[in-house]
């Protein structure tokens, strides 16, 4: 086994801790990532699996009863006070901090503190955004003295709309404009991608670079039907920069306004397929200086924490020029957005509000902190 | 910032340590630090609250015990709190006498139901059932497709009747169609929804009555945030889910979503799917996620995987022609090959204990893992038994060309691998650990 581990640990900055004897391929992948040529690994879904991971006998459970043989887990105790505590949670937010607000009476309230901490972080702000959003407010609700809390929540706002104010232009000034669209599994690049194509002034040309999800191009290809917008794909499988580069030369050759190029979904923590994000990147802005032009990350609102580090990672790798939050439709209220902007200070330039091609939108920093804090 | 509990837990225990019982600040102390990390793994604010509540009264209370020191009876109350919130037992699945089995799966858009309705597909196969896929998601453009090329691949039979019919008629039809061609599994596809959107939420309630499921799974990715507790409620109130399916586990997400839904709607969660692989999909074992959302590693899953890769006697035999320095490149081959049927190496990297902080940042590749494996497999009989031939520069390059890497890499390979049978040489000579002086090689 030992053998295994140490040619298993294998980066620089990892030997902390494990031996030090050097594996074997410990430049292999930075060769790779460097060299042009690098071919992106193919991702597989093999059918092949099948085989290898038989479970042992015996945990099968046959329940003879043909009724539903789910067996239900009876929550007493405080599992039930709490469900009883969270119904409605949303209005319960909100109605929170309304009685928060009513309550205020001077700023040296430490509770009151910790009532709006709790609320913070309820909207996924997050800790650390929270711990710095409640200490700016307090002292300057004590520097001047806010004794209502109308006047404590409009302050709430401003300094919340401080942090989340960006550029939110996205840069369209080219021919081609090449818009590079990324981000992690199901987090709404392909929809949104569709609804840029109405959202954005000229004749736009869709890139199928999502060749590993099954349908993903199809799903594209029909979003390309509804609107209009002519889509160069190859088959599923394919390299994925391959086609980018395909569409780059199609966008100059068709003197289309914007090229959107879609991207597979993929986890921050998969090296190798950030790497094929890396490629696709260079593979563009070798066709055509200066581009992409913008590379958007796409973050469901309903993200909590992890969209931190999603911003983060996908901004090293990719270089994100803005994010758009999606789902806000649903009943997140999309408090990461905060977080992002302020701790990884990438600017959120777009939000997606529902399934039709038209719900997209320019971000508001504003008219998002009052939604965020607002009275409702 | 992204500290998990622990590592909190530690620091903060590390003054505690020594000190006999743990007094009221010593608690307090502690509790802020379960209290923050709980709620940077997003586990939502209310359950915290309560949770951190039932730690302070059990850490204060009366069991004190002589055989742990206060910090780690604090971990051991926590480790024990929240695997009792998860549900303390691992769920597995049921079937129904009288087949088909119907599963339908519910949740929101983007969370993986589509994907997971491959998953436990093929999972059921391995369990010798014979599934069937019914597509109702008349809604995202091509995920129709997308299901039947999931099906295609796994060769396992789609059902759809395309965009148009209610989804409800379609989930009826095709069960009557799995149970008539003798299909004893079924997995209904539904639409991704917003809890918020009335008009959705009422058409998966009339599918959940016309489908008549024996299950229903809220799929659910585990980077949720605070809003878990409404969207559980939401598909609870809409679709009476008996269960979960966590998703997209092999992120770095800590998962607090995942507590927080178990303890406001009662239901386990069943599955964890955490790959782009089919096959990576398994049931849900609540106590090792507490130790996922803890940082403590996963040692039991480490050794369970280990254990079903490796055949003892083999390995015993192994480890003998190791000692003895006839280690050769056969055998690393052959090992090499366990590991990565264990799974990714990132993933098992995450479940050793203490490793985790050391690897934080550090990025694993498993294709490396590929390339090295290429280079072995590029190598004859003779070579893999005999690395001495490979000092031989011909055979470097012919390696090289066949693996598709560099004669610098292979060189390497050899290198190291020469460096590695050394060491083992002389441990099995009973030399003591090389560069570890302070060892005795021999009692």
């Amino acid at each position: 086994m030992a053998t295994q581990t140490e040619a298993s640990v294998e980066r620089d900055g990892v030997t902390e801790g494990s031996q030090d004897e050097v594996p074997a391929t410990e430049e292999v992948l930075g060769e790779r990532r460097e060299s042009e040529g690098f071919e992106a690994p193919v991702k597989e879904a093999t059918p092949g699996e099948v085989e290898e991971a038989l479970p042992a006998p015996g945990m099968v459970e046959e329940v003879p009863d043909a009724e539903t043989a789910v067996e239900r887990q009876q929550a007493g105790g405080w599992f039930g006070r709490l469900r009883q505590g969270l119904r409605r949670s949303r209005e319960s937010v909100v109605g929170q901090l309304n009685a928060a607000m009513a309550e205020f009476r001077d700023a040296e309230d430490e509770e009151f503190w910790e009532r709006v901490e709790e609320i913070l972080i309820a909207s996924d702000v997050g800790v650390t955004t929270t711990a710095k959003l409640v200490r700016e407010l307090e002292q300057e609700a004590l520097q001047r003295n806010v004794t209502s809390g109308d006047e404590l929540r409009a302050l709430l706002v401003e300094h919340a709309t401080r942090m989340l104010q960006g550029p939110v232009e996205l840069d369209v000034s080219h021919s081609p404009t090449v818009i590079l669209m990324v981000g992690v599994n199901g987090t709404g690049k392909t929809t949104t991608i569709g609804k840029l194509v109405n959202f954005l002034p000229g004749k736009a040309m869709l890139a199928a670079g999502d060749t590993f999800r099954a349908a993903a191009i199809e799903q594209l290809q029909r979003w390309g039907e509804r609107t209009g917008a002519p889509v160069v794909a190859r088959e599923r499988g394919a390299d994925a920069a391959a086609v980018a580069h395909e569409a780059v030369e199609a966008a100059k050759r068709d003197e289309v306004d914007v090229l959107l190029v879609d991207t597979a979904g993929r986890l921050h923590t998969k090296l190798n397929l950030m790497a094929e994000l890396d490629k696709v990147r260079r593979v563009i802005g070798r066709q055509l200086s200066g581009a992409p032009h913008e590379v958007l990350l796409t973050v469901d609102a309903t993200t909590g924490q992890n969209g931190l580090r999603q911003a983060k990672m996908f901004n090293e790798v990719a270089g994100v020029t803005g994010v758009i939050l999606t789902k806000l439709d649903g009943t997140a209220k999309g408090g990461i957005a905060l977080a992002i902007a302020d701790e990884i200070g990438v600017p959120i330039k777009l939000i997606s509000v529902g399934e039709k091609a038209e719900d997209l939108h320019p971000f508001d920093a504003r008219e998002f902190a009052e939604a965020l804090f607002g009275d409702l | 910032m992204f500290d998990t509990l622990g590592e909190r837990l530690n620091a903060a225990l590390d003054g505690v340590r020594g000190s006999g019982n743990l007094d009221e600040d010593q608690v307090k102390k502690i509790t802020r630090e379960i209290r923050l990390a709980l709620l940077e793994a997003d586990v939502n604010y209310a359950v915290v609250k309560e949770f951190v509540g039932n730690v302070r009264e059990r850490a204060t209370g009366a069991e004190v015990s002589k055989a742990l020191s206060p910090g780690q009876q604090v971990v051991k109350i926590v480790n024990e709190e929240l695997a009792n919130l998860m549900g303390g037992t691992s769920h597995k699945l049921t079937f129904a006498s009288r087949p088909p089995t119907v599963v339908m799966l519910a949740g929101l858009n983007g969370h993986g139901k589509t994907t997971v309705a491959g998953k436990l597909a093929l999972f059921v196969r391995k369990l010798r059932k014979n599934p069937y896929l019914v597509a109702c998601d008349t809604y995202r453009p091509a995920a129709i497709d997308q299901l039947q090329q999931i099906g295609r691949e796994l060769g396992v039979s789609v059902y759809s009747e395309g965009t148009e019919p209610p989804p409800e008629e379609i989930a009826e039809r095709g069960i009557k169609s799995a149970a008539d061609g003798g299909y004893d599994f079924v997995v209904v596809d539904t639409a991704g929804r917003q809890v918020v959107d009335v008009e959705m939420m009422q058409e998966l309630q009339r599918v959940r009555k016309a489908a008549k499921p024996h299950s229903v799974l809220l799929v659910l990715d585990v980077v949720t945030g605070q809003n878990a507790v409404e969207v559980a409620q939401a598909f609870q109130e809409y679709a009476d889910f008996d269960g979960m399916v966590l998703t997209k586990l092999d992120g770095d997400a800590r998962g607090g979503a995942a507590l927080s839904v178990v303890s406001v709607t009662g239901r386990p969660i069943r599955f964890a799917s955490e790959g782009e692989k089919m096959s990576e999909f398994d049931y849900f074992y609540p106590d090792r996620m507490a130790g996922r959302i803890l940082g403590m590693g996963d040692v039991l899953t480490l050794i369970e995987k280990a254990e079903q890769q490796m055949d003892r006697e083999e390995a015993e035999a192994d480890a003998k022609r190791l000692m003895a320095g006839k280690f050769t490149f056969e055998d690393f081959l052959k090992q090499m090959q366990m590991i990565k049927k264990m799974g990714p190496l990132s993933g098992l990297l995450g479940m050793i204990p203490g490793l985790n902080k050391q690897l934080r940042g550090a990025q694993i590749d498993d294709s490396m893992l590929g390339r090295v494996e290429a280079m072995v497999t590029s190598m004859t009989a003779k070579e893999r038994r005999n690395p001495k031939l490979l000092q031989n520069q011909g055979r470097v390059r012919r390696i090289a060309r066949g693996s598709g890497t560099t004669p610098q890499e292979v060189q390497k390979l050899v290198k190291q691998f020469n460096e590695m049978q050394k060491m083992m040489r002389q441990m099995g000579r009973g030399g003591g650990m090389p560069r570890m002086p302070g060892l005795p090689g021999r009692r």
